[in-house]
């Protein structure tokens, strides 16, 4: 390897650790701002989804963030199929699912 | 004639029974050994954090969960081979099991 391809490969290498965090931290206060689209169905106790079919939707508060995460991006990539979550999955940056995360993680028992 | 009364009698008890067969926590409790070693004891404490916690969340979601998994509507290389191996009673044995046990979550707006 010459000092050239060796100096563009580290170059390279730390431009995308710069452009792709692999983790965007979660900010649970910035998370709390972003809860509108989510309280309407899980904000409320007992509620249940109607459509494509009738059960309770899970609890939020306490949840362990990573998960949280994981469930918004298989909404967001069809992993996890249900038309409203997708729906909403696919309006949320990366950082929006953190800090929602983020939120929801810290609001448990 | 009688015959036939009796059959369908037969049959309709059968259907009553199989409608009423209620989901059990205690043997829910006896088939959960499996998901405890990675969701935690209760359900409550996951072993990594994207693991979801399972502990109170209702059962019917549990249910569902397990549904789409073993029907490959939900999309998990971890959880598919696990529901592969669930009947519905079991299903519905294990949630009604996680959704009574004390844990962090909570309806959170």
């Amino acid at each position: 390897m010459t000092l050239r391809t060796f100096t563009t490969a580290g170059l390279l290498t730390a431009l995308a650790a710069f452009a792709l965090p692999l983790h965007a931290e979660g900010d649970s206060a910035a998370g709390k701002g972003k809860t509108a689209m989510c309280a309407g169905c899980h904000g409320i106790p007992g509620f249940r989804t109607a459509y494509p079919e009738t059960y309770h939707v899970p609890k939020l508060g306490g949840q362990n963030a990573g998960y949280i995460v994981s469930a918004l991006k298989a909404y967001k990539s069809g992993d996890r199929a249900h038309p409203t979550m997708k729906a909403i999955a696919a309006s949320l940056s990366d950082q929006d699912m953190a800090d929602l995360a983020a939120y929801y993680a810290t609001t448990g028992k | 004639m009688n015959k036939l009364l009796i059959v369908m009698l037969a049959g309709a008890s059968l259907g009553l029974a199989g409608n009423a067969m209620a989901a059990d926590a205690a043997a829910g409790k006896e088939k959960a050994a499996i998901c405890t070693a990675c969701h935690g004891e209760g359900g409550n404490k996951p072993l990594a954090p994207d693991y979801p916690k399972l502990a109170g969340q209702p059962a019917d979601y549990l249910v569902k969960a397990l549904k789409d998994y073993k029907s490959g509507k939900r999309k998990n290389p971890l959880m598919a081979p696990q529901a592969q191996n669930l009947s519905k009673k079991d299903m519905q044995d294990l949630a009604a099991y996680f959704a009574g046990q004390p844990g962090d979550l909570v309806v959170k707006y």
